[in-house]
């Protein structure tokens, strides 16, 4: 899992650029495999957004596959893990979605049309539909789904995913980071691997917190992105008499930088952050305090008093949770007066 | 192969007969048939101009799933449609010089007629045990071209060709399509004619992206055209190929393909639908909705280096695109462009489709002009 996620980071850590830089060109810009799904063109539908869709006038898709399509929008409310939009049925939806011939084109099993941020449209080719190497089949079209069936909820999720504004997951030549996206080019029928995820992968998940954020300062970032932070280190006061008392501030940000949409300069709360210190002239590091988050968002302080002169540095270690790659703030340094008071210690090494 | 020289021996008079059985024998599973089409006399005959002929082709579901095709047919001026019973596998193609070329497949035997929709009648004009999944008239109306795949395994059989009077066998001018992992199987091939009728562009498609052989019939020359990134075509002219970028909705890239030297071209990011016409020189140019909403559109030159706004329909309608994206086709005049209800000819309704004549913009009810 380990190698993986580290696999993941190299990977992501090189390519997060070249999926926003796709993002600004179209989907036919390629880039390499496992980074944040591609962006497809257009604009984004509003933050939070919620698209209620209907079932089109004469070519509603039947009831089992209508639960389906409510489940996969579900799917997207439950595993956005973003600010991106969420969908709902209602019967005055304004966003068709259809089931028969459409307007899809070659298009295997679906399409969407998509004109953020004022709604979409989509389709779902009909059960039986014969294509080239056979006839197609919905798994939900029957009680005991055969082999070889199409997950109606997978496919409406990956198309819901589109209408966001994702592309296709660019996966590993071996294809072994599947079920990282459902946003894929190919589908897989029953049972392959990944033919019935219900919730959006990592990588659906990574382009969606760069187009419309995460939802939150403390919220995680998709294990799919690699992004950098950046730590500053502040203090109450460059020098105080023996045991005087310091206050000192980190903030943590992600870096402000265009390829990371908007997560660019989001600040950082929740998270695990220390003091270090370092007697002056010396390079090691220990740790010396835990500090607390506080306010304003993606501040953390702690207060010490201080018995000896010495550089502080603010630390976040990169989670192995989550997308953020760690940084240290740079050094800081508080100059501590003689003891003057006895009793004195006959070091102030600590 | 086993082929049937039935039709081929038989006169006019009893191919017309069959004609009929074939369409009203293969319905089954299909809705109460709806017309059953007389026989044409005599060979069968392919006008020479436009007509306003037109078709549409739908699902018809039993319980959500398809368990045949409709296919409304009609011309423009006359008053509602005719609509044929199909089998599940089942295609339409055209319309060219009045005619419509219908296909279906009972499970076991392929069957392609042509109907004369001003005659409102068919000639029964091929029949094969293997799975005709497509066809095409050529543009002189003498030659069929058909796509075919192995009943048992669906596999691949190529591209045959025959001539119209049965005066010699079909023979095979282009083999299956190779596999390649970055298409996947192919999910449809098309057949789509060049904008000079002297190509026939065969298209295989995978779940998203297309391969592309463009076929010279007369020399027999093959060009393929086999980039992921390509979706679906929007046709053929000259040495340039237009098609769609490799999406799975709209809006998606607009591309153009150089045949002579491969290089491509992005006309547009975001288009829309698109379909070939001519402008007022004569040229061939592309034309496209601008993004999904198809407010506004586009036209371009097949190299992209002239474009021209042009302004959607006032009324809401949509660009009418090839059949793989409308389900349907009306035999038009160059020049001109057509749009409908969502895209698609209406069977019936009260919104009417309309044409617009792309060199001056002038915009006429579809039942105007073709009359």
């Amino acid at each position: 899992m380990i190698t993986q996620r580290r696999r993941h980071r190299r990977a992501a850590s090189l390519l997060l650029i070249a999926a926003v830089m796709a993002a600004l060109a179209g989907p036919t810009t390629r880039i390499a495999a496992h980074s944040p799904d591609p962006a497809l063109g257009g604009d984004t539908f509003a933050q939070d957004g919620r698209l209620l869709y209907d079932w089109r006038s004469g070519a509603a898709p039947p009831a089992a596959m209508r639960t389906a399509i409510n489940a996969a929008a579900a799917d997207v409310g439950e595993s956005r893990a973003s600010r991106a939009a969420t969908f709902a049925y209602d019967s005055n939806g304004g966003n068709p979605i259809g089931y028969g011939t459409g307007t899809c084109g070659v298009n295997g099993l679906a399409c969407f049309t998509r004109d953020a941020p004022n709604g979409f449209t989509m389709w779902f080719r009909e059960q039986g539909r014969v294509f080239d190497w056979g006839t197609l089949k919905w798994c939900q079209m029957y009680t005991d789904p055969p082999n070889g069936c199409y997950d109606v909820e997978t496919i409406a999720l990956d198309e819901l995913g589109h209408v966001e504004g994702l592309g296709h997951h660019v996966n590993y030549s071996d294809d072994s980071d599947y079920t990282d996206a459902v946003v894929q080019t190919y589908s897989r029928t029953k049972p392959k691997e990944g033919y019935n995820m219900h919730v959006l992968g990592v990588c659906d998940i990574a382009q969606l917190q760069i187009r419309y954020d995460i939802p939150g300062a403390s919220s995680k970032y998709s294990t799919c992105l690699d992004v950098a932070t950046v730590m500053t280190l502040s203090r109450s006061a460059a020098s105080v008499v023996y045991g005087g008392n310091v206050t000192f501030t980190a903030t943590l940000r992600v870096v402000t930088d265009t390829a990371y949409g908007r997560l660019s300069d989001n600040p950082v709360s929740g998270r695990a952050v220390r003091l270090q210190r370092r007697p002056p002239g010396t390079t090691t590091w220990t740790n010396f305090a835990t500090m607390t988050a506080t306010s304003p968002t993606g501040s953390y302080v702690v207060s010490a008093r201080l018995y000896s002169s010495a550089e502080f540095r603010a630390v976040f270690s990169t989670p192995t949770n989550e997308g953020l790659r760690g940084d240290g703030s740079p050094a800081v340094a508080v100059t501590v007066g003689s003891c003057t008071t006895a009793p004195c210690p006959l070091s102030t090494g600590r | 192969m086993v082929e049937s020289r039935w039709f081929r021996r038989a006169g006019p008079a009893v191919a017309a007969l069959a004609a009929v059985a074939v369409i009203a024998s293969s319905t089954l599973g299909a809705p109460a048939r709806t017309w059953v089409p007389d026989a044409c006399s005599g060979a069968p005959r392919v006008g020479s101009s436009a007509t306003g002929a037109w078709y549409r082709l739908d699902p018809f579901l039993d319980a959500g799933a398809r368990v045949g095709q409709r296919l409304a047919v009609g011309r423009a001026g006359e008053r509602g449609a005719r609509q044929l019973d199909l089998d599940a596998e089942s295609f339409a193609a055209g319309p060219v010089g009045g005619t419509i070329l219908v296909g279906t497949d009972d499970g076991r035997r392929s069957r392609l007629s042509i109907v004369d929709v001003a005659r409102a009648c068919a000639w029964a004009v091929a029949e094969s045990p293997v799975v005709i999944r497509t066809a095409t008239l050529a543009p002189d109306g003498a030659t069929l071209f058909e796509y075919r795949v192995d009943r048992q395994t669906r596999a691949d059989l190529g591209l045959w060709q025959r001539p119209l009077d049965g005066s010699t066998p079909p023979s095979r001018v282009l083999s299956p399509m190779v596999a390649d992992a970055r298409f996947g199987p192919t999910w449809l091939t098309d057949l789509i004619w060049s904008d000079d009728g002297h190509a026939l562009a065969v298209e295989s498609c995978g779940e998203v992206a297309c391969r592309v052989r463009v076929l010279d019939p007369v020399i027999g020359d093959v060009q393929l055209v086999s980039d992921p990134d390509l979706g679906d075509l929007v046709g053929v002219a000259g040495d340039r190929l237009v098609a769609h970028g490799a999406c799975r909705g709209l809006p998606c890239p607009l591309v153009s393909v150089d045949l002579s030297d491969g290089s491509t071209t992005v006309l547009d990011h975001a288009a829309g639908q698109a379909v070939l016409s001519r402008d007022a020189e004569g040229r061939s140019v592309v034309i496209h909705e601008v993004g999904a909403s198809g407010r506004t559109l586009r036209i371009l030159s097949l190299d992209g280096q002239r474009t021209e706004a042009l302004d959607g329909d006032p009324d809401g309608r949509r660009l009418v695109a090839r059949p793989a994206r409308s389900g349907g086709a009306a035999e038009i005049g160059p020049g001109w462009i057509l749009f409908g209800p969502d895209g698609r000819l209406p069977v019936d309704g009260a919104i009417r489709p309309v044409l617009r004549h792309v060199p001056d913009g002038r915009t006429v009810p579809f039942d105007e002009v073709s009359r």
